[in-house]
Parts: structure tokens; C-alpha cells; sequence
């Protein structure tokens, strides 16, 4: 076979597949954000957050660790808030350049988190006057968590991820779970399940690149 | 299929081609890189990559599309499905030559 011009060919059959798995895996890791980019910043955020809720509202009013009553809330939001930026950020870093039915899929499935949780706080600050404290912290996390469930398995449908669906399934049982185990209760689980289950996701998604990127597939 | 090795794609069988098609392959169906972000992919000059790029486009494995992002004007790259399918088929080519895996492992 006659080259077509001065870019000779790989060596040898094997050394063409080492140029393709390495060129592959360079291209993925420039091109795909690092799965602990939303997984990392949003984890620590419903871990540190909800767990700072359980302990400071837990289970019967029980007050585990003192703390001002504002303190829990404020973290947790200042911690989710800090995710959004962080995770847009890094990940728009990632994917810029990148054009085309991935980036309108990207707007369309960001657009889809602020608006559903936009219209989940104007219609459900609409009952909660009529209820308890405790019935109303649970209301808002239980909607909340319910919601961001069914946009993981969502956002799974859309890029054919099992795992980003799996967690899903798993954030919308645990959320069930935790609701009827009661306020306090509730924290707990979603700190550990929830904020757990998802750093736990992005190490394991983490370990499994880090793999593919040495060995190539077998 | 024939019992023969299939000769390979003289367009896609050089080591800058094949990384190019290669980086390329990694976009989402539907998605399109634009150059310099190719080109640092790459590690390739400028000069060099559109030499390449002119290639495989003439032989149809690649759309370059000329577009503006603002007043900017950008250069978008992907593979056309003939260059994903000659590509599927170099790789399945270049597997049928190497020798079968051994059994242990």
C-alpha cells in the first residue's frame, strides 16, 4: 500500500490501536468534563448542608450540636449556590468550542433545573403558611429532593448515562424513605445517601476514566 | 469478508490522519469542535492541521463548516458518517491484524 504523502503510517497493527486508545482517551479527558465536577461541589454541598440541618433539627426537636437557628439553612444554601457556580464554570470551561446537539441539549437540560425548581417554589410557598415548622422545612427538602431525583433520571434519558440515572432511582427511593422515617430523619438520610451517594458516584466515575485512560478497553 | 487482510485506508492509515479522525470520533453525533480547540487537542500547528483536515475533507470523512460566533468568524470540524463508518472499519481492519488475544488474563 502507497502512503498518500509524507504522514507515514504507524509502525505495526498494534502500535496504530496504542495511537487510537491514547488519542481517544486525551480527547475524552480535554473533552468531557471531569465527573467530579458536578458530582464533587453538589455532594458536599447536601452532605455539610443537610447534615448541619439533622443536627441541629433532629428527629423530635432533638438539638444535637447547638448552633444559631439560621445557621444550617444558610450554609446549605450558600454551599448550593457555590455548586451551581463552581460546576457551571468548570464544566463550560470543558465543553466551550464544542457546538452543535450536545451544547442544545446542555442549555435546554440547565434551563429545565431552573425552571422547574422556580415553578416548585412559587406554587408550594402557596400552602405552606397553613403548616407546622417541622411539616414545613420537610415539605420544601422533600419536594426538592423529589424533584432534583427526577431531573437525574432525566438527565440520564438525555445522555444515555445508567449511572446519572441510577442515581436518579436511588435519590428518588431514599427521598421516599427519608419522608417516611419523618422530619430530622429526613436530613440524615439525605446527607449521607444523598450528598454520600453522589461523591461516591463521581469517585467510582472518576476511578473508571482514570482506568480507560491507561489501559485501554478491554 | 474474504480471507485476505482488507487494505488499509491510505487516508485514515497515517499517524497525523488517524489522530485527527480519532479526536473527532469522540464528538457526540451532531456535535462540531471548533479548530483551535482541535488544534490544541491535537497539538499540531495551525498550518499543519489544515493541511490534514483538507484531506480528509476532500476524500468526504470530514465537514468544515465556516461560521461566525459573533463577528468572529470560526471554523467548526466533525466527521461525516462516511468518516465514522471508514473509520469503524480501519479500526476493525487494524484489529483483524493483530494477533488473537491469549486466554489467560
Amino acid at each position: 500500500m502507497t502512503p498518500l504523502d509524507e504522514d507515514l503510517p504507524p509502525a505495526s497493527p498494534a502500535e496504530t490501536m496504542r495511537v487510537i486508545e491514547q488519542q481517544r482517551a486525551a480527547a475524552e479527558r480535554k473533552l468531557q468534563p471531569h465527573p467530579m465536577v458536578f458530582f464533587g461541589p453538589w455532594g458536599t454541598a447536601w452532605l455539610v448542608g443537610f447534615g448541619l440541618l439533622f443536627l441541629r433539627f433532629g428527629p423530635d426537636g432533638r438539638v444535637f450540636v447547638p448552633m444559631p437557628r439560621w445557621l444550617p439553612l444558610t450554609v446549605l444554601f450558600v454551599l448550593l449556590l457555590a455548586a451551581m457556580v463552581v460546576s457551571t464554570y468548570l464544566s463550560g470551561r470543558t465543553v466551550r468550542h464544542v457546538h452543535g446537539r450536545s451544547s442544545v441539549k446542555g442549555a435546554m437540560y440547565g434551563f429545565s433545573w431552573f425552571f422547574a425548581f422556580m415553578g416548585m417554589g412559587l406554587t408550594i410557598s402557596r400552602f405552606d403558611d397553613a403548616l407546622s415548622d417541622v411539616d414545613k422545612g420537610l415539605l420544601w427538602t422533600t419536594v426538592s429532593v423529589g424533584l432534583t431525583g427526577a431531573l437525574h433520571m432525566a438527565g440520564g434519558a438525555v445522555w444515555e448515562d445508567r449511572t446519572l440515572f441510577a442515581l436518579g432511582v436511588w435519590l428518588t427511593v431514599v427521598n421516599v424513605v427519608g419522608t417516611l422515617l419523618g422530619a430530622g430523619w429526613h436530613s440524615l438520610v439525605i446527607s449521607l445517601a444523598g450528598g454520600g451517594g453522589m461523591l461516591l458516584v463521581g469517585f467510582v466515575q472518576w476511578l473508571r476514566s482514570r482506568e480507560s485512560g491507561h489501559g485501554g478497553r478491554t | 469478508m474474504t480471507d485476505q487482510l482488507p487494505e488499509l485506508d491510505p487516508v485514515i492509515h497515517a499517524q497525523a490522519r488517524l489522530r485527527v479522525v480519532v479526536a473527532l470520533s469522540t464528538l457526540h453525533d451532531g456535535d462540531l469542535l471548533a479548530f483551535p480547540r482541535l488544534q490544541e487537542i491535537l497539538g499540531m500547528t495551525a498550518g499543519n492541521l489544515s493541511v490534514h483536515l483538507r484531506k480528509l475533507e476532500d476524500a468526504g470523512y470530514v465537514e468544515v463548516t465556516k461560521t461566525f460566533s459573533g463577528r468572529t468568524p470560526t471554523t467548526l470540524v466533525c466527521l461525516s458518517p462516511r468518516g465514522r463508518l471508514a473509520f469503524n472499519e480501519y479500526t476493525a481492519a487494524v484489529r483483524a491484524m493483530l494477533p488473537p488475544p491469549s486466554e489467560q488474563e
